[in-house]
């Protein structure tokens, strides 16, 4: 019976004493991945499940290309030389647009160096709720096998509402249901093999002013002042351990266009800083 | 990266009507509603018709979708339905009385399955432990999403990307020299304000200057095959290279307008009309990405009203489908007069700052150009 389960311990569990150091070590070298986005120490820990929230053209994939770079950029050219696995749901991803910023970071940007760097990114696009869950099982063997797998980026894990909602009828936990089924998984993934994952979500629903959604707004006062409405399952809201929320400025006067609001969920921390975005990437 | 011509001349699907009734070589009419307008494209798609008043929402949504199987006869992407019901032959090593045994206890779809501890049910349905993980690795295999590496993915961009020039430098501009094959679009503005102008002034110049094959769906009955003619006639004298049937890969697709089509289905029982919509932006971007079509899709626009601003229609949920926008508006001293002047601002761009504005007259035969001696103006 042991044997068996020692077995059935998922697939790549066996690892040698070498393995396990790489894996660990490997995985907590995020420390100085963006010093501005965080709203305490200044770095995200294992185990960090952030969430971008902003409406669209707030720059919420321009800071993920920011941060993809940053993650795989060689040392010698100011990153962190660690692999990034990336999961797109609404094909917005362009790694023309990556290749640019890439391009800017370089010292010396040649087609060898910039390969190389790519190497490090695994893109994925999902289907629907459904093909998610499924690809998350997959995506397991990979995390196993490579150490230095260490950051798992969804854009945008809200891409399936509304299809969801559709389709699950009148009941809400028919509605939800998959996406309960994704969150447990990932929070299982997040947690046994150290990752740390970013997830972008849309502001689709308007604010409401009544009664019931100020009192609970209260009890965040970053929230308070956002344009945030939460949508998706309790469980994805228990699971996030910062929120970030992305704003455009609408009289961009000074260069800096856009505006962060960042939240650490249980500290109820709130660092504000703003960005602008130009040809070479996102710029504090 | 410039846009590649095909050795094949396009046009776009929708043949426009041989100019039997007018003699070749003869001055164009006046097109400003002295024209009669055309009935709605057929476009080869088999009498499927887009119905303006969507009555039956999911059939015109089904009628697009299999318009584009028609044209695009490559197999489609299945992994999407993934909510399937275990059942004998779907992947090798599922048995029939594997599934019964599999279906008396509580496992009937591949999700089920593959979320299930193998080693209990191993136990429970008294099955071998290793069929079971040959299957669950098979049906993973056949369901999930693939990875694919950054590099690998870089170099077949590089050599599958195109940019189509619109045909008039100063929209190239604005649009960062043209429309990228992958994505989407949108052009907004109020009625009147000359969207299906500019749509019919990209098709021609796409089919003519570039040989690309154009999908152009109409779903408000303001396609005029007379200004394309006119527009196609501009370019070139010859007829026969006005006039050329062409079946091959599609380069562009239009569609005139999105809202027409959704608007009356948002509104009513709120998650059904948005599921539509949102089912609707995924098919449109899933074929311009595994195509690679550049799309171009119209919108309405609507006051804010809060700001009195213009903002596009369709909502919150739309705004994150297109990646580029930009805004038609009138001139503003055209007081009373009918003018052919627009200007075009770029409202939401990947590539560029948004708040560039540019001039376009879209009443003109040729391509759109600035008038003589204005230039764009930049915020």
């Amino acid at each position: 019976m042991s044997a068996a389960r020692a077995m059935s311990e998922g697939f790549g569990k066996a690892e040698s004493g070498a393995q396990l150091l790489a894996r660990l070590e490997g995985r907590s070298s995020l420390r100085n991945l963006e010093p501005y986005l965080f709203a305490d120490e200044g770095f995200p820990m294992h185990g960090d499940v952030i969430e971008f929230h902003g409406p669209e053209g707030s720059g919420k994939t321009e800071m993920l290309y920011h941060l993809i770079t940053r993650c795989i950029l060689p040392k010698s050219g100011g990153g962190l030389e660690v692999e990034v696995m990336f999961i797109d749901t609404d094909y917005h991803f362009d790694v023309l647009r990556l290749v640019t910023i890439l391009e800017h970071r370089l010292p010396q940007s040649t087609e060898e160096t910039i390969k190389l760097c790519l190497g490090r990114l695994f893109l994925v696009n999902c289907n629907s709720s459904t093909q998610l869950l499924l690809t998350l099982y997959s995506l397991e063997n990979m995390f196993c096998t490579r150490p230095s797998l260490c950051l798992l980026i969804l854009d945008s894990i809200s891409a399936f509402y509304w299809i969801d909602r559709s389709n699950g009828g009148e009941n809400y936990n028919m509605q939800e249901l998959n996406m309960k089924k994704c969150v447990k998984f990932l929070e299982k993934l997040v947690r046994e093999h150290l990752l740390a994952v970013f997830a972008t979500t849309q502001t689709i629903m308007q604010k409401s002013s009544s009664s019931a959604e100020s009192s609970f707004s209260l009890k965040h006062q970053c929230e308070a002042e956002v344009d945030y409405r939460p949508y998706l399952c309790k469980s994805w809201q228990q699971l996030v351990t910062h929120r970030i929320f992305f704003s455009k400025k609408c009289h961009s006067s000074n260069s800096k266009g856009f505006s962060i609001v960042s939240c650490h969920v249980k500290r109820n921390h709130v660092v504000k800083c703003s960005f602008s975005v130009a040809e070479c990437g996102v710029q504090f | 990266m410039r846009a590649r011509g095909a050795a094949s001349a396009g046009t776009p699907s929708a043949a426009p009507q041989r100019a039997g009734s007018r003699r070749p070589g003869a001055g164009p009419p006046g097109w400003a509603g002295a024209v009669p307008r055309a009935r709605r494209p057929r476009a080869g798609l088999a009498g499927a018709r887009l119905p303006v008043a969507a009555a039956q929402p999911r059939g015109c949504v089904s009628a697009w979708c299999s318009a584009s199987r028609l044209l695009c006869p490559a197999p489609l992407r299945t992994r999407g339905r993934a909510m399937v019901i275990l059942h004998a032959g779907l992947c090798p090593g599922l048995t029939a009385e594997m599934i019964q045994l599999l279906k008396a206890n509580g496992i009937q779809t591949v999700v089920d399955f593959i979320s299930s501890d193998l080693e209990e049910v191993a136990q429970k349905c008294s099955l071998s432990y290793k069929a079971l993980v040959a299957v669950r690795r098979v049906l993973l295999a056949q369901f999930s999403a693939f990875p694919i590496n950054g590099a690998d993915l870089y170099e077949e961009l590089k050599s599958s990307m195109a940019i189509l020039s619109t045909g008039s430098k100063s929209l190239d501009k604005l649009l960062d020299s043209g429309l990228y094959t992958g994505e989407v679009l949108e052009l907004m503005g109020a009625p009147g304000s000359g969207k299906t102008q500019v749509c019919l002034s990209i098709a021609a110049s796409v089919s003519h200057s570039l040989k690309q094959n154009v999908l152009f769906i109409d779903s408000t009955g303001g396609f005029t095959a007379s200004r394309l003619l006119q527009l196609v006639q501009s370019r070139t004298e010859e007829e026969e290279e006005q006039v050329v049937c062409s079946v091959g890969p599609v380069k562009l697709l239009v569609v005139d307008s999105v809202s027409a089509v959704v608007c009356p289905l948002l509104g009513g029982r709120q998650s059904e009309g948005l599921a539509l919509m949102m089912q609707l932006a995924r098919e449109l971007k899933t074929l311009a990405r595994e195509f690679g079509l550049a799309t171009v899709v119209t919108n309405h626009v609507t006051r804010d009203s809060s700001s009195g601003h213009l903002k596009p229609a369709l909502g919150r949920s739309w705004s994150f489908v297109p990646s580029t926008r930009v805004l038609l508006e009138s001139s503003q001293g055209a007081w009373g007069k009918a003018s052919t002047q627009r200007i075009a601002s770029l409202r939401k761009s990947p590539r560029q700052p948004t708040g560039i504005q540019v001039e376009l007259d879209i009443g003109g035969y040729e391509a759109l150009e600035e008038r003589p001696g204005a230039s764009g103006e930049e915020l």
